[in-house]
C-alpha cells in the first residue's frame, strides 16, 4: 500500500531527492483504485438506463400508449416518487421524468456509502496510520481522496448525459441533466466525507450521511405536494433537479446552487479535518462506558444488539417518509377528483381506484419493499463483514453451530423488518388521519405486511450470497427489491412482455388495500424465499470461514 | 509419541491436508496430543500453523484427512467446542460492545466459566473491561479472549499466538496462566513464535514447515538429536589430539590454544568424559542448543537444512 511513497527524507539511493508530488500521487492511485469499479458500475446504470428508456420512448406507438402514460404520470403515488411530469411529449423530457430520481438517489447514495467507505472506513481499520507515516499530512490525504471521489462522481454525469446524446435527445438538456445527475453524486461524496470527519465510525458516518440525502428527497417531495412550501426545492438536491427541468426549461441557476453546496460542503469539512485527531471525530461517543448497565450473555442478546441501532436508524426513515405520504395523501387525491379526465384514463389503463386514497397508499406501500430489502440485505451483509474482520471467530470456538448463529441473528433481522413495516403502516394512518383522509388502521396494516414476502425474497437472495458470493452480499440482496421495482416500472411504460414483468416479485403482489391479497402470488414469493435461504444455511454451514 | 497413549487423545488430526486453489497450505499432517499435555506448535509464518488451528476449529474444511477433538469430529463444533476454549492470533470484537459485554457474553455461550478466577485474572492481566473494545490496544482485544478462554474449565486450551501483543510483565502472567492451566490437568495447544515462552512451558513442541509437519519430539529428545556444545579448559597444556578426536560422537574439534578446546557431541556424553578424565580439566562447560537454535537450524537456509542426527557444514 505504501509501496513507493517516501524512501528516505534525503537522498534516494540513485543521489537525487524524491519528487514532491510522488507521494500525493501514490494516494490519489490509492483512492482510484479503492472506488474505480463501483464508479464503473454507477456509471453504467447511470448512462445506460436513462439511455434505454429515450430510446425505448421513440419506439413507443405514441397514440396506444398515451393514455396509460398519462395515466402513470398523474398516478400521485408516481408523482410523488418521481415529481410532477414536464415534457413527457420529449424522449429527453419523459426519460428525465421517469429515471431521473431513482438515478440521483442511486448516484447520490452510492457516493455517501463510498466516501464514508474510503475515509473513514480505512482510518477505522488503521490502514491510514500506513500512509500517515509517509510524508502527507492527514487533511490532504482525505482531501487527494475527496477529488477521487469528486471525479467519480463527475464521471457518473458525463456517462448520463453522453448515453442521453447517444439515444438521440437534445444536447442542452442531456448535458444539463448529467450536470445535476454528476452534481448529486458530488453532493453525496461530499456529506460522506463531512460525516466521516465528525463521526468515528464509519456505520454511523455512512448512515448520518445517507440520512442527510434522503432528508433531501422528503423535503422535495413536501415542496412538490405543498405549493406553499415550493421553495423547498432549493434546499434539496433532488428538488434542484426538479426546478432545473432539463428538456423543459433548461435553467441553469439551480446547477450552480448545487456547484455551491458542493463547495461548501468540502470546505467544512477539510476544516474539521484540520482539527482532529486521526483516529477521533468531535462527535465521537466516550469510551468508557458505567459498568453493568445492560446484561448481554445469550446469542438472541448479541443479536438484539446487532439490529437495535440500524432499526432505530431505519424505522425514523421509514417513518418520517410515510408519516409525509399520509400527511399528502388528500393532497394527491383532490387533484385526482378535480382533474376527472386522468381519473378515466387511469381506471381505462387498469389502475382501479387510483382516485382513492386506498388507491394511493397501496401503489407506495409497495414501494416500501425497497428500503426494508435494503435493510434486509445490509443486515446480511454486516454478518459478512464481521465474518471477513474476524469477528465471528472467537463466536464460532464457541459451542456454537453456524447455522444457529445465522438463525439467530435472522431471526432479529426479519424481526426488525416486520418493525419497519409496522412503523411505515403506523406512519401512514397516523398523517392520513390528520389529514382526515378515510384509511382505517388495518387497511394500512394489511397494506404494509402485504410487501413483507417481497423483503422475505430479499431475505433469502442475501443470505445465499453469503453462501456462495460473500463479497456481494449487499448488491445480490437488494437486488430482488431494487432491480424487480426498477424492472416493474420499465415493463409497465414501455410495455415489455409479460414474462419479462413476471420477474419482477412486485408483479405477484396486489395493491392491497385498493385490491384484494394475491394469495398465490404471496405463497410463491415464500416458497423462493424459504429455498434461496434453506440453500444459502447449507451452503454457509459448510464451506470455509473467511477472515 | 507419548510412551502410554491414553484412549482418547485430546487432539488427533491425521493425514490431514488443506488446499486453497493452488496452494498446499498443509499437507498431509498427523498429530496426537494427549490429554494434561502441553504442546508447543511452531514453524516460521506462513507454515500453516493459524491453517491447522482453523481446522481443528471447524472454521475450515479439510481437503484430506480428519482432525477430532477428544474423540468428536472437529466439524461438529456443537460437541467438540464443549472441549476447547481459543485465543486467535488477531481478536477482533464488536467495537460498541465493552469488554465486560464480551467476556460475558463468551461466558454465557461457553462451555462453562469459573466467574470468581475470571475476576481474579481481570486484576492479573490489568484489563479495564468497562471501556468499548473499539478503544482497546491489541494488546488488551488479546486481554479480553486470553482472560475468557483461562477462565473456562475446557480441558483443551487452543492458544494461536496468545502472546504476540503483550508487553513482558503480561507475558510473564500468560506463562503463570499455562502452568495453572496444566496443573488442573487442562490440555495446552500453543502455537507461537515466542521459543523462550515455549521452551518455558512445553514439555513437546511439533515443527511445522511449508505446510508439512517436520518434527514431533519432547523437548529433551529435540536437543539429544541435535549437538551440544563442549568447551573444556586444562591447567597444563596437552599434547595435539589428546585422544578426543576419535571418540563417538565428538566432531569440530578446535583448539583455541594450548589450554583451551571445544567439541560437539551428539549422543550419550560417557565416551568423552572417560577421555576426559585422564587430562587435568579445570574448567567443563556443557551447553544444549536453545530452541532457538533448534528452530534456526531447521529453518536457517532452506537448502542446506541439516536433517536428524547430520551436522550442519
Amino acid at each position: 500500500m505504501t509501496a513507493g511513497t517516501a524512501p528516505a527524507p534525503t537522498t534516494s539511493a540513485a543521489g537525487r531527492a524524491p519528487e514532491p508530488g510522488a507521494a500525493g500521487r501514490v494516494v490519489t492511485a490509492l483512492a482510484v483504485r479503492s472506488v474505480r469499479r463501483g464508479a464503473v458500475l454507477v456509471t453504467v446504470v447511470a448512462a445506460g438506463m436513462p439511455a434505454l428508456v429515450a430510446v425505448q420512448h421513440r419506439q413507443l406507438d405514441q397514440e396506444l400508449a398515451g393514455a396509460s402514460l398519462a395515466a402513470l404520470a398523474e398516478n400521485p403515488a408516481i408523482r410523488t416518487l418521481f415529481g410532477p411530469p414536464v415534457a413527457l411529449d420529449d424522449p429527453g423530457g419523459f426519460t428525465v421524468w421517469r429515471t431521473g430520481t431513482a438515478i440521483a438517489v442511486l448516484v447520490g447514495v452510492w457516493a455517501a456509502l463510498a466516501a464514508t467507505r474510503v475515509t473513514r472506513g480505512e482510518e477505522e481499520a488503521g490502514r491510514w496510520d500506513l500512509l500517515l507515516a509517509g510524508r502527507l499530512r492527514f487533511p490532504a490525504v482525505l482531501l487527494r481522496h475527496l477529488v477521487v471521489l469528486l471525479g467519480a462522481a463527475a464521471l457518473v454525469g458525463v456517462g448520463t448525459a453522453a448515453g442521453l446524446v447517444l439515444a438521440g435527445t437534445a444536447a442542452t438538456g442531456a448535458v444539463l441533466f448529467g450536470a445535476l445527475i454528476g452534481g448529486t453524486g458530488m453532493v453525496g461524496a461530499a456529506l460522506g466525507a463531512l460525516a466521516a470527519q465528525l463521526l468515528a465510525e464509519r456505520r454511523a458516518a455512512a448512515g448520518l450521511a445517507v440520512g442527510v440525502l434522503l432528508a433531501g428527497l422528503l423535503t422535495r417531495m413536501v415542496a412538490d405536494g405543498v405549493p406553499a412550501l415550493g421553495w423547498l426545492h432549493w434546499l434539496s438536491p433532488f428538488g434542484l433537479l426538479g426546478r432545473s427541468a432539463p428538456f423543459a426549461a433548461d435553467r441553469v441557476l439551480p446547477l450552480v446552487v448545487l456547484a455551491g453546496t458542493v463547495a461548501v460542503l468540502v470546505a467544512v469539512a477539510a476544516t474539521v479535518a484540520a482539527r482532529r485527531d486521526v483516529g477521533s471525530g468531535p462527535w465521537r461517543r466516550p469510551g468508557a462506558v458505567r459498568p453493568g448497565t445492560r446484561e448481554l450473555r445469550s446469542l438472541p442478546a448479541l443479536a438484539a444488539r446487532h439490529t437495535g441501532r440500524p432499526v432505530v436508524g431505519w424505522g425514523a426513515a421509514v417513518f418520517a417518509y410515510f408519516l409525509l405520504i399520509g400527511l399528502l395523501a388528500t393532497t394527491m387525491t383532490d387533484f385526482l377528483t378535480e382533474n376527472p379526465r386522468f381519473a378515466e384514463l387511469a381506471a381505462q389503463a387498469g389502475f382501479a381506484e387510483l382516485g382513492t386514497v386506498r388507491g394511493y397508499v397501496a401503489s407506495l406501500f409497495t414501494v416500501l419493499a425497497v428500503p426494508v430489502g435494503g435493510f434486509v440485505a445490509s443486515r446480511v451483509a454486516a454478518t459478512a463483514a464481521d465474518e471477513v474482520a474476524g469477528r465471528l471467530t472467537l463466536l464460532y470456538s464457541l459451542p456454537v453451530r453456524r447455522v444457529r448463529w445465522l438463525a439467530t441473528e435472522l431471526t432479529g433481522v426479519a424481526a426488525g423488518a416486520v418493525l419497519l413495516a409496522g412503523a411505515a403502516g403506523l406512519a401512514t394512518w397516523l398523517g392520513a388521519t390528520w389529514v382526515g383522509a378515510d384509511l382505517s388502521a388495518g387497511a394500512a396494516l394489511a397494506g404494509v405486511l402485504n410487501v413483507l414476502p417481497i423483503v422475505a425474497v430479499c431475505l433469502g437472495a442475501a443470505v445465499a450470497a453469503l453462501a456462495w458470493a460473500p463479497a456481494a452480499v449487499l448488491p445480490l440482496g437488494v437486488l430482488p427489491a431494487a432491480g424487480g421495482y426498477l424492472l416493474l416500472v420499465l415493463a409497465d411504460t414501455l410495455a415489455w412482455p409479460g414474462w419479462v414483468r413476471g420477474l419482477s416479485p412486485f408483479a405477484h403482489v396486489g395493491a392491497v388495500p385498493a385490491e384484494q391479497v394475491d394469495v398465490p402470488g404471496l405463497v410463491g414469493l415464500l416458497v423462493v424465499a424459504a429455498a434461496l435461504t434453506a440453500a444459502g444455511l447449507a451452503g454457509y454451514r459448510r464451506r470455509d470461514l473467511r477472515g | 509419541m507419548p510412551v502410554s497413549a491414553p484412549a482418547v487423545p485430546a487432539l488427533r488430526a491425521e493425514h490431514l491436508s488443506k488446499r486453497f486453489s493452488r496452494t498446499v497450505a498443509v499437507d498431509d499432517l498427523s498429530l496426537s496430543v494427549s490429554p494434561g499435555e502441553v504442546f508447543g506448535f511452531l514453524g516460521p509464518n506462513g507454515a500453516g500453523k493459524s491453517t491447522t488451528i482453523r481446522m481443528v476449529l471447524g472454521l475450515l474444511r479439510p481437503s484430506g484427512g480428519h482432525v477430532e477433538v477428544f474423540g468428536v469430529p472437529a466439524h461438529d463444533v456443537g460437541r467438540a467446542h464443549r472441549h476447547l476454549a481459543y485465543v486467535p492470533a488477531d481478536v477482533a470484537l464488536w467495537p460498541a460492545l465493552t469488554g465486560r459485554e464480551c467476556l460475558d457474553l463468551l461466558a454465557g455461550v461457553g462451555p462453562g466459566t469459573d466467574l470468581d478466577y475470571r475476576a481474579e485474572l481481570v486484576e492479573r492481566f490489568a484489563l479495564d473491561p468497562d471501556r468499548r473494545s473499539r478503544t482497546y490496544s491489541t494488546g488488551n482485544r488479546q486481554k479480553v479472549a486470553l482472560v475468557a478462554a483461562f477462565a473456562t474449565r475446557a480441558p483443551l486450551l487452543v492458544l494461536d499466538e496468545p502472546t504476540s501483543g503483550l508487553d513482558p510483565l503480561m507475558e510473564r502472567e500468560f506463562r503463570r496462566c499455562v502452568t495453572e492451566a496444566a496443573d488442573r490437568g487442562q490440555t495446552v495447544f500453543l502455537s507461537s513464535h515466542q521459543l523462550a515462552e515455549v521452551e518455558a512451558v512445553c514439555a513437546r513442541v511439533g515443527i511445522l514447515r511449508q505446510g508439512r509437519l517436520v518434527e514431533v519430539a519432547g523437548l529433551r529428545e529435540l536437543r539429544r538429536l541435535r549437538r551440544s556444545e563442549i568447551s573444556v579448559t586444562l591447567a597444563t597444556p596437552v599434547a595435539a589430539g589428546a585422544g578426543l578426536a576419535g571418540v563417538d560422537g565428538v566432531a569440530d574439534l578446535q583448539w583455541r590454544s594450548p589450554v583451551e578446546l571445544t567439541m560437539t557431541l551428539a549422543g550419550p556424553p560417557a565416551p568423552v568424559l572417560r577421555a576426559l578424565a585422564g587430562l587435568d580439566v579445570v574448567a567443563l562447560d556443557v551447553r544444549e542448543p536453545s530452541l532457538e537454535e533448534l528452530f534456526l537450524d531447521f529453518y536457517g537456509d532452506g537448502d542446506h537444512r541439516t536433517t536428524r542426527g547430520e551436522l550442519r557444514a
